[in-house]
């Protein structure tokens, strides 16, 4: 049997698989078809002080391979989830609480707020959904050391990781860029940007015009993405980007990611992340790795 | 709310442009009318959410019409004996009180298939008033099945058919015979607005089934957003996709 455990900034996950923000909610409804302490955490919707009603819809369109979404970080609020969510959600497994803000004091209130209660807390400063704040503190390195240096200043004891946007010059730099300003890990990527058209109406599908993308079309880009940040850093790395099976989270890892995120695949596939859990223990067995960790950055370059 | 890998039983054209479904389940499922599924179709992301038309235990009927890519290929790669991915039962349904004894049903276009499912279940419970909107003879279908309740009326835009006008219409000139004690609606958007217009006043009860494009289907990615009279959002394929009509802004 595998030994699929992970261990991330100090935080032990039982498995590397964590359903990524943004298509799993706080798990309340997932868990109505599976149990999801399976997982190895789960990353909440994003999360910010004050409540927020989105973006108008529609919020979503699908491209060949890939879907754009641009939900506008409807949430409500950190407050409502810290009385109504934590406590459940904890009781299941790890819980990463993506934080979002318009400007870097609200990266430091909400920290401080989570700060001790929550297992692990990934700052969204790459969210192309949304006008100010978001992305646009994502984009360059001095602004994403900044706003960790600012997020991490206002954390004690919990551990932060950067969620890293690829619509960037450099996603080393910028990873570095998260690792000088106090980051414990990163996770990448976030969405690209993109745009559909409904060609019969001549306008974009999404009410925002621009949404992010996401899904299987995007995996090699994102491998890619992944593999230069891990080798650009010494912190740990979560991978995501277009991830639907178990040889797809292996492929992650083995580009030097310690645990995974699987996002638009929960769509797809309500029962995705187990079905990836189950199919990461088949592979190793089959491969006769002994520990899933004996993976992580295990691809060489030729 | 499972996700399931169903056989397909059937799936043909039952009008222009519109296909029938039917798969089955290997347990029996309750869905309750005004509910849908979400069926994965090959080779795209998104699941395609359908409302369910009829439910017997194990056999499922949805309709849809051919629309984009999604449905088309959805027509065209599951014939019978093909195994499909299906997420059910999901929304809240429609929702009729004991008291509530005489039911008008108020469809135009592909709404009226999740209004079939209404008719079938309150049939012998309840006196149902059917009108039911489409665009001209060649898209009526389901008749069989709309006429279980005590009325139809069936209006057609270019009149080759019954009533000629919208459903909404041919629903007004008989609501003062008929007085329905609950109104339930499904259709394009400008037909439930004027569904909201004509029974404004009148202390109706009146749901509606929307429809939104959806990500999860289970209430999780908050995609399917629809604006409330209250300034807030809701969920339709969780907090719907059934509402009081007072209660969303159409």
């Amino acid at each position: 049997m595998t030994d699929l455990r992970v261990t991330l900034c100090g935080v032990e996950l039982k498995n590397p698989v964590i359903p990524a923000s943004g298509t799993f909610g706080f798990g309340r409804e997932f868990n109505e078809i599976y149990d999801i302490s399976v997982l190895g955490g789960v990353a909440t919707k994003g999360l910010t002080l004050e409540p927020r009603i989105g973006n108008p819809v529609p919020r979503i369109a699908e491209s060949r391979g890939t879907i754009l979404n641009a939900v506008g970080l409807q949430n409500p609020g950190v407050e409502h989830f810290i009385e109504h969510d934590l406590g459940w959600l904890r009781s299941k497994t790890r819980v990463i609480a993506n934080v979002a803000g318009r400007k870097e004091g609200d990266y430091a209130k909400i920290c401080e707020r989570l700060d001790g209660l929550v297992d692990l807390i990934e700052l969204n400063i790459s969210c192309p959904n949304v006008k100010c704040g978001g992305m646009a503190l994502g984009v360059k390195p001095e602004n994403v050391e900044s706003v960790t240096r600012i997020a991490k200043a206002a954390l004690k004891t919990t551990p932060l990781i950067v969620k890293l946007s690829p619509n960037v010059e450099s996603i080393s730099a910028n990873a570095r860029a998260a690792e000088r300003g106090g980051a414990d890990c990163v996770s990448l990527v976030n969405t690209f940007t993109g745009m559909a058209i409904d060609i019969e109406r001549r306008r974009p599908v999404l009410a925002n015009n621009t949404g992010g993308v996401s899904g299987a079309g995007i995996k090699a880009i994102a491998v890619r993405m992944v593999y230069e940040a891990a080798h650009a850093v010494n912190i740990p790395v979560i991978g995501m980007g277009g991830i639907t099976c178990a040889e797809d989270a292996v492929e992650f890892i083995m580009a030097g990611a310690t645990a995974v995120q699987v996002g638009t695949q929960n769509f797809t596939d309500a029962l995705a992340c187990p079905k990836i859990i189950k199919g990461l223990e088949k592979w190793c067995a089959a491969h006769g790795v002994e520990r899933v960790t004996d993976l992580i950055g295990a691809a060489k370059l030729n | 709310m499972c996700e399931i890998i169903a056989t397909v039983l059937e799936n043909k054209s039952i009008a222009e442009e519109i296909f029938s479904l039917t798969f089955a389940t290997e347990e029996p499922i309750a869905v309750r009318a005004g509910q849908f599924v979400m069926l994965g179709v090959d080779g795209f992301p998104l699941r395609r959410p359908i409302a369910v038309c009829k439910a017997e235990k194990e056999r499922i009927t949805v309709c849809y019409r051919l629309k984009g890519e999604g449905t088309r290929r959805l027509a065209s790669r599951y014939s019978r004996g093909e195994k499909i991915s299906v997420l059910l039962p999901l929304g809240n349904g429609f929702f009729v009180t004991e008291q509530e004894k005489r039911v008008a049903v108020v469809g135009g276009g592909v709404g009226i298939f999740p209004l079939v499912s209404a008719i079938r279940e309150y049939a012998e419970s309840k006196e149902i008033y059917a009108y039911m909107g489409f665009r001209n003879r060649a898209a009526i279908c389901m008749q069989y099945e709309m006429q279980r309740g005590k009325e139809l009326v069936i209006a057609t835009d270019d009149g080759s058919a019954g009533y000629r006008g919208t459903s909404v219409q041919a629903f007004m000139e008989n609501i003062d015979r008929v007085k329905p004690h609950v109104v339930l609606a499904c259709g394009p958007t400008p037909m439930l607005r004027a569904l909201k217009n004509a029974v404004s006043g009148r202390n109706i009860p009146t749901y509606v089934s929307l429809e939104e494009r959806m990500g999860c289907g289970v209430g999780a990615c908050l995609v399917c957003a629809c604006n409330l009279t209250n300034g807030l959002h809701a969920r339709v394929c969780k907090d719907g996709p059934v509402f009081e009509i007072g209660e969303v802004t159409l």
